[in-house]
């Protein structure tokens, strides 16, 4: 079973590697937005309210890998909607090897890449001028989170493919995305929202799961943000993963 | 003066690949050339050149009397294009896309208007003329692709493979409207990748291979030149071969029988022998199995001058007895 | 241009607005996402306008006149991978085989998206007014949409040189990011003393910040001929420079 998960997994991570158009999106949309919204916001620290940061960069950093690993999350569906429209999901089906592992295999593979994607951006901070200020627990805490998180939207992705089985769909559902991501308290804190966003994002499970990432870069880690953005996180993972599994037998089911 | 005149035509990729390598070819007016030669041989890449989307770099054309290089706005003007893909707008309908295309080219859509319904009505499409063209079959797209070439009523018709994957009754119907533009005098340009269809239509045949062509002529005079039909013929138990043969040596030349095949002779006549020759094996008391007329084909041509076959062609043209 | 000519334009752009007025649904995406961002934006960085240097102005007013521009970026862009569908589908050579002047069809393609713009402006515009953005006067209200409607062909040419480059669809995130980057990279969130250096820097030299500022001006104040004339002539320059882009492009396409 494991050398099956991990043949899965080195499979799908040589997919991702040899296709930049579907890498690229990861890294550039989230730079793009980190740039604009720093460089336009970056006074914003002085409002009161603002919790006490170095700087915006500091603060944006974690909305920006947020928005990295959804990206990444709608990224795998479309990988495993195209895997499916091309036929060779079935062949996988077909094959005796466990249910299970032909959704772990990409899954497994998201989350190394949320790995990545983690690193990164904490690289690009440093390299930027923010700090993070949690140090080297710091930043495992984050990669925790994030490969967790990483795993879930995958699992979210994985899960519409299997249902909706052509990629066009799970591309469509890109903008919606963006949109439950920007009413959190991913890009701004929660007690400067106004409204809808401020009622919006208490429900919104990316709101904890973002402060879970951003405290350990902007203080030195604090139990709650932490354990609420795991919470988040696994929250995600499990019920995705579990729809995902549901939907495969569902396909199953039919074929 | 030919309507096609292509001169030493040449086009080398940017990436190296010379895609044609110096054709010459005259197409008089008025006649049906056929382009023949399979896949990545330099046939789209010679049309493109011809109808002005690309630019050779090397060489000269001229269609209807003017250079495709530096007069390409004379050449769209006389030509009528229907390409491989068939590209239509799937939003729209037949009829507006007959009158998007008039208007591209000049014609106030009013004008065309008669042309438009007898060209739509001529493909065998005029039920359908008021749908949209996302509703068509792939047979009915080709169809209508061909009207929209005809409607500003070109000089010359440039065809790109324009059976390729289609249902027979499409066929057909394409087949039937060039027939008809030879008889109103339209110079057809045709390619093809269909023995069949070369030999159907054409008045003459250019066999491109990697970019050269490599033969030329009527399909008659093309096939003269590889041989005579034969008959194989294949007897019901093992008779005596030797005296089969003797009496086929009255008919013609015998060649090496093909596998599966008792004996195989030469012709002239083609079929108007098939039945002297079943008279004369069955007074000798042989059971004929099977005997089928084979004629050469622009295959056997293509075969014979560049040693490979055409796809889709490697049975030979058979007619069964 | 002569009246054949001018025929083909209309019939191109006449055709262009077939996809908003012939797929029921299709169009609803691009009309309403600048609605949602304006909407968005305010919701989440509402706040920001109690920093001293907006003025009197509030976040919403300020952020209109982006999404004006947003929705230039998002039409231009569209047109562009519009054009790279007809490429791969060869519908465009269709339209180079017409004896009319190559130059007229650039010409169609490109003004119908300063059309096709005016639809989610005018959305827009009807939720700013009706959430209690001030009306800009009808000299304004006017030369925010010339202005809005030369951006987007300016766009469109941007867009449609990238097209006939690339040839597919999957230079689509391409024309998007550099529109969204031509747009955000001004004093889109801010006013220029706010901005971080760095993109107070960039937006000084980006032409988009005095179109902006001739959109925004009848939103913030009164249109003055001191804000109009900048913007005429950044939209001009970038027209002209798009423009001929555009034609190169449509020039190496069959050579």
């Amino acid at each position: 079973m494991t050398r099956v998960v991990l043949a899965l997994t080195r499979r799908s991570l040589r997919g991702s590697l040899r296709r930049p158009q579907f890498l690229a999106p990861l890294v550039i949309f989230p730079m793009l937005f980190l740039a604009v919204n720093v460089g336009g916001l970056t006074e914003t620290t002085s409002l009161e309210g603002f919790p006490a940061v170095r700087g915006f960069l500091d603060f944006q950093l974690a909305g920006a890998l947020t928005q990295s690993l959804l990206i990444s999350g709608v990224t795998t569906g479309i990988a495993s909607a195209l895997e499916i429209e091309g036929g060779f999901f079935d062949r996988l089906v077909a094959s005796p090897i466990p249910r299970v592992a032909i959704v772990l295999g990409r899954l497994v593979a998201t989350g190394l890449l949320a790995g990545v994607q983690v690193l990164f951006f904490l690289g690009l901070g440093l390299l930027f001028g923010a700090e993070i200020v949690g140090g080297v627990p710091g930043v495992l805490v984050v990669l925790a989170i994030g490969v967790l998180a990483g795993i879930g939207f995958g699992a979210i992705g994985q899960a519409i493919a299997l249902r909706a089985r052509n990629a066009s769909t799970v591309q469509g559902i890109f903008p919606l995305v963006l949109v439950v991501l920007f009413v959190s308290s991913a890009f701004f804190p929660r007690a400067l929202l106004s409204a809808p966003a401020d009622s919006i994002a208490r429900f919104n499970p990316l709101s904890y799961l973002a402060d879970g990432l951003r405290d350990p870069i902007i203080s030195t880690v604090s139990l709650a943000p932490v354990l609420e953005g795991f919470a988040a996180a696994a929250g995600i993972a499990a019920v995705a993963m579990a729809l995902s599994v549901l939907a495969l037998r569902g396909r199953l089911r039919e074929a | 003066m030919a309507t096609i005149d292509v001169r030493g035509l040449e086009r080398e990729y940017k990436s190296g690949l010379k895609a044609v390598r110096g054709i010459d070819l005259a197409v008089a007016p008025g006649e049906v050339y056929g382009f023949l030669g399979p896949n990545g041989a330099g046939k789209t890449t010679t049309v493109r050149m011809l109808v002005t989307l690309l630019r050779p770099t090397g060489g000269s054309a001229t269609v209807a009397g003017f250079d495709v290089s530096t007069e390409p706005a004379q050449v769209r003007k006389r030509i009528g294009v229907a390409l491989q893909e068939a590209a239509l707008d799937l939003l729209m309908t037949g009829r507006e896309l007959m009158e998007l295309q008039a208007t591209l080219h000049g014609l106030a859509a009013r004008s065309v208007r008669g042309r438009a319904d007898d060209l739509i009505g001529r493909v065998g499409l005029s039920q359908a003329a008021d749908r949209r063209v996302a509703t068509y079959s792939g047979g009915m797209r080709r169809r209508l692709d061909l009207a929209m070439a005809l409607v500003h009523e070109p000089e010359v018709l440039f065809l790109d493979e324009p059976t390729t994957g289609l249902d027979p009754t499409s066929r057909a119907t394409l087949w039937d409207e060039v027939r008809r533009l030879r008889a109103d005098g339209t110079t057809v340009f045709l390619t093809t990748q269909y023995l069949e269809e070369a030999d159907q239509l054409a008045d003459r045949v250019g066999i491109i291979a990697d970019g050269l062509i490599v033969a030329e002529g009527t399909p008659a005079a093309l096939k003269a030149e590889i041989g005579l039909p034969h008959l194989d013929v294949t007897f019901m138990e093992c008779p005596d071969l030797g005296h089969a043969r003797d009496l086929l040596l009255a008919f013609g030349k015998l060649r090496p029988a093909p596998d599966g095949v008792d004996v195989s002779v030469a012709v002239a006549a083609g079929a108007a022998e098939i039945a002297p020759v079943v008279r004369v094996l069955d007074e000798a008391g042989f059971t004929v199995a099977a005997l089928e007329l084979v004629e050469p084909s622009l295959d056997d041509v293509f075969a014979e001058k560049t040693g490979r076959h055409l796809e889709g062609a490697a049975q030979p043209a058979a007619t069964p007895a | 241009m002569s009246r054949m000519q001018l025929a083909v334009v209309a019939a191109l752009v006449r055709r262009a607005l077939n996809e908003i007025t012939r797929v029921p649904g299709a169009a609803i995406p691009g009309v309403l996402a600048p609605t949602i961002f304006v909407v968005g934006l305010t919701s989440v960085f509402g706040q920001v306008d109690r920093l001293a240097g907006f003025g009197e102005v509030d976040f919403r007013t300020f952020v209109v006149p982006v999404g004006f521009l947003q929705a230039a970026g998002f039409t231009g862009a569209a047109t562009g991978v519009n054009l790279a569908r007809d490429i791969e589908r060869g519908w465009f050579d269709r339209l180079l085989l017409c004896p009319a002047p190559r130059l007229t069809v650039l010409t169609g393609v490109v003004a119908s998206a300063g059309l096709r713009c005016l639809l989610p402006v005018a959305f827009l515009f009807a939720v700013a007014l009706a959430t209690g953005v001030p009306f800009p006067g009808v000299d304004g209200l006017l030369v925010a949409l010339l202005l809005v409607m030369g951006l987007a062909s300016t766009l469109a040419c941007f867009a449609v040189t990238l097209a006939l480059r690339f040839r597919t669809q999957q230079a689509a995130p391409l024309m998007q990011m550099g529109a969204f980057a031509g747009v955000l990279f001004t004093p889109a969130y801010a006013p220029e003393e706010l901005l971080a250096g760095w993109l107070e820097a960039i937006a000084t030299v980006n032409p988009v910040t005095h179109v902006l500022a001739g959109v925004r001006q009848g939103f913030v104040g009164e249109v003055t001929w001191g804000d109009t004339w900048p913007a005429g002539l950044a939209l001009a320059g970038m027209a002209v420079a798009f423009g001929a882009f555009a034609a190169r492009g449509l020039r190496r396409y069959s050579s």
